[in-house]
This record gives C-alpha cells, structure tokens and sequence, in this order.
C-alpha cells in the first residue's frame, strides 16, 4: 500500500503532491488511463495519465504517482493499460530493460520488478513515440534514497559529503543536519492542447511534427501553474533559518528551462541526463539560477540560510532587526513569514495562454522563524499597501 | 467510458488573498524599512523609451532603466551597470517614471520589500527607496520584476557588479580604490589566499541577448491577468490568448549590439583589445530567452557562478574554479553569470563564439562572433 502523503482537505486526491518519504511500499499497482486535467484558467484538457489503483479516491494523475524506495529494496510495479494502444514504461537509470523501457498491449498487465538502484532522483515516463507520449502526461517522479550515509546519494563525491556533513556542525551553516523529510519535488512539464486534441480524437501524433510544432501553453510544477504552485504547502519548502532541504527538479516537458530562485544560493549536488546517467557534482558550485534541460533531474540544496544581504548585525534575530517589515500587510498579505519566488528565467515560461503573468512556472519558498528556534511574529491586519495599478 | 475530471485545487476563503496579490500586487511608495545608514547610495528610473537602430536602419522600441544622476551616460543598453564594493549597505532610490515597477537586484539576497518581486511584496508607484548589502563580490545583474516575460524582454536589466577591496599589496599601488572602473583595472574575487582576490588588467562584459521583435510592439501590461478581488481564480479573470509563450527571435544582441539573422559579421563592441602579458576578466550575463554556447577562443579559467566565486571560504569551499580549453563551450540559459580569466601569452587574434538554440527544439538560430585581439 502506498503512503498516501499530502492529501489535501476534501478527500481530494487528483494532483499527486510530495511531501515526506515514509516507509516505502514494495509494489505499486498502476493504470495508463485518460482524464481531463483543468488548467489554470479553467480550461479542461485531454491527458494521458497514470493511475495509482492503490489510492482509495481512484483518480489519474498528473505527474503520476511517486514511487519511492530505499537501495536495494525489492520493487514490483503492476501496469495496466486501460488504453487502446500500446503503451511503455522507462525509468531511465535503472539498469535492464526498465532503464531501456517496457511495452504493454492495450488491455494487458505487465508486471514489472526490481532492486531499487541507487539513491537519486529518476524520472519515469512512456518512452514510446518520443516525446509525444511522455508530454502528453505519462510522467512521474521516483526517489531513492541510499541504505547509509547522511546525504541523497549512494556514492557521493568528496565535496558533496563535506557539504552535508557541514550541515548543523560548521559556523558558517548553523542550525540543524538534513533531515530526507525536508524534501521537495518540483516536477515541471508543459502543454500544448492542440495535441491533446489529437490524442482525443484518435488521431496519430507524428514525432517529428510534434518537436518542430509544439508550442507549450501552460507550464506546470507538479501539475499545477502560478498562484497554485506557488501556494501549495506540499511544493513550497518552510523552515526557520537552519533547516536545509533537498530540492528535487524533473523537467518532463518540452522546453529547456532555466530556474531562479531568490532569496538563497542553492548547491547544484546532481543531474541525470536524458539517457538517465547521474553525474553527481565534483565540483558543487553555488548557483540561483542553472539550466534544466529536457529530461533530466537536477538536485539543489537549498541551505535556509539567512538571507545574506539583509544588512545588521548578524547576532540579532531577523524579528528584532526587520520588525517593521515582518509587521507590514501589504495587498492583504502578512509580510511574515518571508517569502521568496522560484521562477523559469526563460520567462516565456511565466506564461499561460500566451499571457497571465505570473500564472506558469513558478513556486516559492518561506523563512518562517530565526535560528534560534522562535518563529516570526503573526500577521497583523493592518493594510499598509496602496491600490494595484488597474489593468 | 466518461472522462475523468481532474479539477483545480480548491481555494480556501482565507488564502484568495494570496491568490489574489500573485497577480495584482498592492503599490507602494516611500523610504527605506528598517532603515540603517547606508555606505552608498545609487538611482534608477523606469521606463525610459529609446530607439535600438538594426544595421539596414529599422527601429526596435526598447525600455530601459536610467540613472538620473548621470546626464551624460545615464541612459544606454543595456541600462547603465551598477558598481558596489563589497560590505556595502546600499540605498537605491528607485523611481517609477511610467506606470508601476520593481527592481529585482538579481543574485543580491536582501529581505522580501527590497527583492522587487511584487507578488512578495510590492510593485513602485513613484519613489522607493530599496535597502540591501553587497556581501559578496562577484556578477549579478538587476532587473525589472513586473509582468517579466515583457519587461526584461524589452530591454529593462542592466549588470550589477560587486567589487572586492583591494589587496595591501606594493602590486595594487596602480590600481584605484574600488568601485573599480569599467573596463579595468581591478581586483575580482577568486580563492587565492591570503586575500582571495586576483588582479586583472582588461574587465569585458559580455551580454548575450536576443529579440522577436513582434514583441517589441507591445504595451506595458500586455496580456496580464486581470485583477478581481472577490474571485481571483474565476476563470474571467484571465485574458485572452496572448503571444509571451511564443518566443522567436529574430535579432541578436552581444552587449547590446545587435545583428538580424541572416548577418554574421562579426559583433565590435564586445570585442577585447589586450597586451601579452596582461590579465583578461571577462564577466559573462545571459539576457537571452533561449539556450547559449560560449566558446572563449583561448584556454580560460571559470572563477564564480552567479556571483559566488568557487573555492572562497566557508561556503565556496565544496567548489573548485575549472579550465576550459581554447574552444571548449560553456553551456547557459537565462540570467546565468559567470566570471572567467584568460591569460594574454601570445599575440593573435581568437575568434569567439555564442550561439543560440531554441528553447523548444534545440535548434540553432544564430552564431555571433567576436575577438579577442593580443598585441
């Protein structure tokens, strides 16, 4: 039985959101399925999608459902194909044929099975007719995580375990170790509904129109856009200064992105390539803004320090040297706790329907409290902003 | 079978005001928060309209960022670059000129009213005065954060360099106090104990850029959400169908000079002129809406990364600066930097190269050349 993580208020159970790694099932049950997945103005489109059959709301999903697993661990992933062609299955990464891929007749299961290779993030997708089937919404995410050690990987580099094991023990980064629960998954994918169409008629997608043609329309990080993303408590990390967490970015679409966040450098730790091999960094450089190229997992560490151009003495906690700001309500919205964005910088992708900016792929995150443990003060109603500039 | 719906995530009451500001920010106005006596101050204004002239004479509207406290150099493209040392408390008095902005001090990491992000904070209606330190020396660059997709398009960033103080050193007699000048002399921050600075003779900023030009007709809030208070995520709120997802560029800019496709002479005013013997710093911000090779021409070293230099003590420490071979491509996307020395040892002139492929289809669309010339 799978964890059922996140779940949102309501029983609603459609938009497979991450949050914490429990104890990680042994076999998945699977179905290839369609759906209407609304976009965030409301347009419902056509999907191909997975479904967790396991889950009690029997819903698709978009990404698919997250497989998790420790190295080692045996897996067994059953996969039906409720559609009427053939489908596959790929985790590129994984050694054997599921790293090179399956296929499943319509109506048929196959049952898939496999040690849990090492600790990484792997993307999973329908590999046939590439790219189409994968962007078309047969997508997920899997982690796994090392049987030892303190970082996210089995073999970590030199640099990588100096820097996780620098973590909570070093001046320069107080605070507490990374703990696997502070994980995030910000899966992106993009949509172009003209071909959606086509799936729902019937009608055969060609390879090579769909790569010279595609024209993305909405943009998703974990199957949501804009203010939903971006205020989504299971995308967005939350921590006092001193809680690192593990950024985890799959890129399932059509476009080469190039993320920003604001408020922190991150450590670039690895990527996977399209072909699936993990290249984990020699060199961890700090970034805010690094390439993500079609197909590939990038992992950040974002360390949750304090912001480090707030200027003032670096012993007072940020409540007694910004208490101006943290008591300000502007638009509305409490100042507190501090909250920074997560963008594409290839801003077409800020988009949706060709406008409504900031309505793609975007999220965010939240200082909620300093170092020492206390939390930033509540917000105070009092509205200090002026109207919006009419538009 | 009946198609599944998979609908959008209900919207708690309590939370349509956040969703509400995602897209129509307040405005504000006014001083500094918090405020601490800074070490430096600096001005900006936007919008400021200009003209950028293609070679065949056709006009290209851009918008740019002035400073109001230059009369003479004060409005260029890409907008003038800001220079600040290291340790200093900033005060930027930025002004609103027409219609509402921001300005994101990209890469700089101050609190969440003087990150220019409205949906975080505030969009300017006249006067602002932002308030952040310059902690760390390195490349950033500054940008208008409102509706961005357009606003950076059209021309509203300028590079934001953060110099180290000089070394007490008998070598850094010649060289003025920072902020250094355009071009060089300087220091630029590198792990090279005990100060963690290297001396370069010739500083280059190198700005790739790229333009669709339909864009460029354009109004300030083309294609933005509208703003209803009461139900910000009904589906009337959103506009119709917009072009901000269909980028294709048809000019190509390398520090602001620019090209059409189909020209391949060689870019000028990126070029660099240098003597053997001397030190080259050549800064590198990606401006472009695409995906970008650059080739040096010569053997380079990559020092810092979005102005964090590789290998400084304590949190440069997991990194190390690396070396490219003469040709050998540094691959980027937007708003990316980097800090990269090359060593002038032999006389020549060495072709340089960007490239740049599409965002969808990976395809090149253009290959710009410039030189470095060593005498």
């Amino acid at each position: 039985m799978l964890g059922v993580v996140g779940v949102a208020a309501g029983g609603f159970l459609g938009r497979r959101i991450y949050q914490s790694l429990e104890a990680p099932a042994t076999t998945y049950h699977l179905a290839i399925t369609e759906a209407l997945v609304e976009m965030v103005d409301r347009t419902p489109v056509y999907h191909w999608a997975f479904e967790d059959l396991d889950n009690p709301a029997r819903l698709p999903q978009m990404p698919g459902p997250l497989l998790k697993a420790i190295e080692g661990d045996a897996i067994q992933i059953e996969i039906t194909n409720n559609l009427p062609d053939p489908h596959g299955f790929r985790i590129p990464g994984v050694p054997g044929d599921i790293g090179s891929g399956i296929v499943i007749q319509p109506g048929k299961t196959e049952i898939i099975a496999f040690d849990a290779p090492v600790g990484g993030s792997y993307l999973y997708f329908d590999h046939l007719n590439r790219p189409v089937n994968r962007v078309l919404g047969l997508h997920g995410p899997m982690i796994v995580l090392p049987k030892e050690g303190n970082t996210p990987y089995s073999n970590p580099t030199p640099n990588v375990q100096k820097l996780f094991d620098h973590l909570g023990t070093t001046e320069h980064f107080p605070g507490e170790p990374w703990n696997p629960e502070r994980t995030r998954i910000w899966f992106f994918s993009t949509v172009d509904p003209r071909f959606n169409a086509m799936a729902e008629r019937g009608e055969k997608i060609d390879q090579a129109r769909f790569a010279d043609e595609y024209l993305p329309r909405y943009f998703t990080i974990n199957g949501e856009s804009g203010a939903y993303s971006s205020h989504n408590h299971h995308t967005t990390p939350e921590g006092r200064i001193g809680q690192p967490h593990l950024i985890r970015i799959m890129n399932a679409g059509m476009t080469a992105d190039s993320p920003h966040i604001h408020g922190n450098h991150v450590y670039l730790l690895a990527r996977r390539d399209a072909a699936g091999a993990l290249r984990i960094q020699e060199n961890v450089p700090l970034v805010d803004t690094f390439t993500d190229e079609v197909s590939q997992c990038m992992d950040w560490l974002l360390p949750f320090i304090r912001p480090p151009d707030i200027p003032g003495d670096e012993n007072i906690p940020l409540r007694q040297l910004i208490p101006t700001e943290l008591s300000m309500t502007l638009g509305g919205v409490s100042q507190s706790p501090l909250t920074y964005p997560m963008h594409g910088h290839n801003e077409q992708s800020q988009s949706a329907a060709g406008g409504n900016y900031p309505q793609g792929l975007v999220t965010g995150w939240a200082i909620t409290g300093d170092l020492d443990g206390v939390d930033f003060p509540p917000p105070n109603p009092e509205e200090k902003g002026g109207p919006p500039e009419a538009h | 079978m009946t198609l599944r719906n998979i609908p959008l995530r209900p919207v708690p009451r309590e939370e349509l005001p956040v969703f509400h500001k995602h897209v129509c920010p307040p405005t504000f106005s006014g001083d500094a928060i918090d405020p601490v006596t800074p070490t430096r101050r600096i001005a900006r204004n936007l919008a400021v309209n200009i003209d950028l002239e293609l070679r065949d004479g056709t006009k290209v509207p851009l918008w740019i960022l002035e400073d109001p406290d230059d009369p003479v150099g004060g409005q260029v493209f890409p907008s003038k670059t800001v220079r600040t040392v290291e340790g200093d408390i900033i005060h930027a008095r930025v002004g609103a000129k027409l219609n509402t902005h921001t300005i994101h001090w990209h890469g700089i990491e101050p609190t969440p009213m003087n990150d220019g992000v409205g949906k975080h904070s505030f969009e300017i209606s006249g006067n602002f005065v932002y308030q952040f330190a310059t902690n760390q020396a390195g490349t950033f660059l500054y940008h208008c954060h409102k509706n961005t997709a357009l606003h950076f398009e059209m021309g509203l960033y300028g590079a934001f360099i953060v110099d180290p103080k000089k070394p007490d050193t008998a070598e850094a007699a010649d060289v003025p106090d920072p902020p250094y000048p355009d071009g060089g002399p300087g220091y630029v921050r590198t792990v090279n104990p005990p100060y963690n600075v290297i001396k370069y003779d010739v500083e280059a900023l190198w700005v790739p850029d790229d333009i669709d030009t339909r864009w460029h007709q354009l109004g300030h809030n083309a294609f933005m959400q509208k703003c209803n208070p009461d139900s910000p995520t009904a589906a009337e709120n959103f506009t119709q169908d917009g072009i901000l997802n269909d980028f294709w560029p048809d000019v190509f800019l390398w520090s602001g000079e620019p090209r059409s496709a189909d020209d391949d002479t060689p870019f000028e005013k990126a070029a660099v002129n240098a003597r053997v013997g001397q030190t080259i710093l050549i800064r590198f911000i990606d401006a472009t809406y695409t995906v970008n090779e650059i080739r040096f021409g010569l053997p380079a070293r990559v020092i810092s990364e979005d102005g964090y230099p590789f290998g400084v003590p304590p949190r440069g420490q997991y990194s190390q600066p690396f070396d490219l071979t003469a040709g050998e491509p540094i691959r980027i996307t937007a708003a990316m930097r980097g800090d990269v020395l090359i060593k002038a040892t032999k006389p020549g002139r060495f072709p340089c190269t960007i490239d740049f492929f599409h965002w969808i289809t990976g395809k090149q669309l253009y290959r710009a050349t410039t030189f470095i010339n060593i005498t």
